[in-house]
């Protein structure tokens, strides 16, 4: 190989490299992540330990499972919007530090001023079996193909004295799914990577304008008035966290 | 010029890595969408050669250290890859503390193994019953060095993982594990609209879905809080797959899952099983103590134990409009029983329990696919 061939060979293999560099150069996204804090009223939440007031009347409660579906995660700009891909979130809180976080890739384009999500499943997702997002047919929210998935799963018990009894609240028919918005501070987005801390009171479900007396309702599942009133406390469970979170 | 030495050393390097890889032949699978995602591991691909060698070593009692036992010792394709017994035995003739699970479908739910989940993955599972001095009781090098010297086995690993090494066992092993599908019963036929169940199976199923609400009269038998309802097995997130389902009270809870995470919270807990073919993998429970379906739903039906981590779903689902406190029971009639052991029959998959695929390689058809 001669010197004129390896210096072709060497501009050659340069503008290939170059090309395919630009081809997979990263787009300018925006990285940013939403992390949930659950707590009841004032308290965080610690599983397993009676230290929750029942609302509506006497008694300890403790939770031993919590789950929630939000989806359809949306961040609205001035004048376009974003609409998470296959956006169904099973948000947990029995693993690693206690919290969830969702982390988005959004187009730089989008000036985010608030965020939007369905607490719940959709009513589109909740008739079908489709496998999207966390969405699971087979999972521990769905309640059957004829029925659809459970939005909120909250399993627990009560001490009255010395008496015990199980807690089981799942709530998760089509009218109880609700679209909230939370508009967002333009500075919390500044940083970088940004993230943005949210609180989910559960005992907004709870503690509402007449509180729920978890004593004498100690289990909501088919009965639709029973789930109304629970998810009545979805618009008041999410809200941006004043910075005790962190 | 340095670019191009770079380029030159991975293309050399490439070919290099080809030559040391086996040229295998990727496997097209499927499965009912019901059943959702799996996963195949990226370090360990479905392939012809890694099956047929899986299915080999699955069957050989060489992987024993007196040559007697095999994997399907406890594992009979035609009991659904269960062995009929309370508790197995193995190579020491010591009663095993578990019942052996069936191998049913592994690819889906919980994927943490064993009845106390202390194996994350089939890989990690594979080579546990073969060292177990009570099951298999092998000394692995011994192992490798047997299988090295077979002519057989030289040239099945050869092709399928290029050496023998415990390492390429274990992937195999997993991988003729995750073919194991059984997607055919009457169930499936019947969730493909190939059929309809019989009134008393429909009946059963209805409650086989059902959480009981008495405030909307709606009778169930609480199965699907436990058991998927197209899998029937437990579900796969987390720990969501192990449970304790009232066998034993606090004085005699066993450790479960909390002997592999440490946590009190765990203790009782137990993998949930499939239910796929249940009517043929008696008896039941993780430690056998029920021998017939029946006796498993008379547990449910009144004979559960009151214990700190016993699942509030069991303890609320009584079917009746004043909670009992004396009993803890799903107060199911006797014919509603029938009819969800009329269901659980619907689950058995006959073309599963004789399919060559997965049948012992040493004593099947030469033209066996």
């Amino acid at each position: 190989m001669n010197s004129r061939t390896m210096v072709i060979l060497v501009v050659v293999l340069t503008g290939l490299m170059l090309l395919i560099y630009s081809q997979t150069r990263p787009t300018d996204n925006q990285q940013l992540t939403l992390r949930f804090h659950p707590k009841l009223g004032e308290l965080p939440l610690v599983f397993d330990q009676y230290r929750y007031a029942n609302p509506g009347g006497d008694g300890l409660f403790k939770i031993r499972d919590l789950q929630l579906f939000v989806s359809n995660l949306t961040l609205v700009g001035q004048d376009n919007r974003f609409v998470l891909p296959d956006s169904y979130h099973l948000l947990r809180f029995d693993l690693n530090e206690g919290w969830f976080d969702i982390d988005i890739t959004y187009p730089a384009d989008i000036n985010v001023a608030a965020i939007e999500l369905g607490i719940g499943v959709d009513p589109q997702a909740n008739g079908t079996i489709k496998i999207a997002g966390d969405l699971d047919p087979n999972g521990r929210m769905a309640w059957s193909w004829d029925v659809g998935y459970k939005f909120l799963l909250l399993e627990g018990a009560i001490k009255i004295g010395e008496e015990f009894s199980p807690l089981v609240y799942h709530v998760g028919f089509d009218e109880n799914y609700q679209v909230v918005q939370i508009p967002l501070d333009k500075k919390a987005l500044q940083s970088s990577p940004a993230k943005i801390n949210f609180s989910l009171d559960f005992m907004a479900l709870f503690d509402q304008k007449t509180p729920f007396d978890m004593a004498q309702t100690s289990s909501v599942k088919f009965d639709r008035a029973d789930a109304a009133f629970l998810a009545a406390g979805f618009s008041e469970l999410l809200s941006l966290c004043d910075g005790s979170c962190d | 010029m340095l670019c191009f030495a770079v380029v030159l050393a991975g293309m050399l390097g490439g070919w290099w890595l080809r030559l040391q890889t086996p040229s295998t032949t990727p496997v097209s699978f499927s499965a009912p969408f019901v059943f959702g995602r799996f996963i195949i591991p990226q370090d360990n691909p479905l392939t012809v050669e890694s099956i047929a060698l899986g299915r080999r070593l699955f069957y050989d009692p060489k992987l024993s250290g007196n040559n007697q036992v095999s994997c399907a010792t406890c594992h009979k394709q035609h009991l659904a890859f269960t062995d009929g017994l309370p508790h197995s035995i193995g190579v020491s003739g010591n009663p095993l503390p578990f019942n052996s699970m069936s191998l049913a479908n592994l690819l889906w739910g919980p994927q943490l193994l064993f009845w106390n989940g202390r194996a994350s993955s089939l890989e990690e599972q594979a080579l546990q019953p073969i060292e177990h001095v009570d099951e298999m009781a092998q000394d692995l090098s011994l192992l490798l060095e047997e299988l090295a010297s077979d002519a057989v086995y030289h040239k099945m690993f050869a092709e399928a993982y290029g050496n023998v090494s415990l390492d390429a066992i274990a992937k195999a092993l997993a991988n003729f594990q995750r073919t194991l599908v059984s997607a055919n019963s009457k169930y499936d036929q019947y969730l493909r609209g190939e059929l309809n169940l019989s009134e008393l199976e429909e009946q059963g199923r209805r409650l086989f879905m059902a959480h009981p609400d008495t405030k909307v009269s709606l009778r169930g038998g609480n199965c699907i809080d436990c058991h998927s309802q197209f899998l029937t097995g437990g579900f796969n997130t987390a720990f969501d797959g192990f449970n304790n389902n009232g066998l034993d009270d606090d004085a005699t809870l066993a450790a479960g899952l909390a002997e592999v995470t440490g946590l009190d919270a765990h203790k009782g807990m137990f993998k949930t099983p499939t239910l796929r073919n249940i009517a043929v993998t008696a008896p039941y429970m993780h430690d056998g103590r029920f021998n017939t379906l029946e006796e498993v739903l008379a547990h449910y039906n009144g004979g559960i134990k009151r214990s700190s981590t016993l699942s509030p779903l069991i303890l609320e689902a009584d079917n009746v409009a004043q909670h009992q406190e004396d009993k803890i029971s799903l107060n199911l009639t006797k014919q509603e029983e029938r009819a969800i052991i009329a269901f659980l029959h619907t689950l058995t998959d006959k073309e599963f329990l004789t399919d060559e695929r997965f049948s012992n390689p040493f004593t099947a058809k030469k033209d066996a696919p």
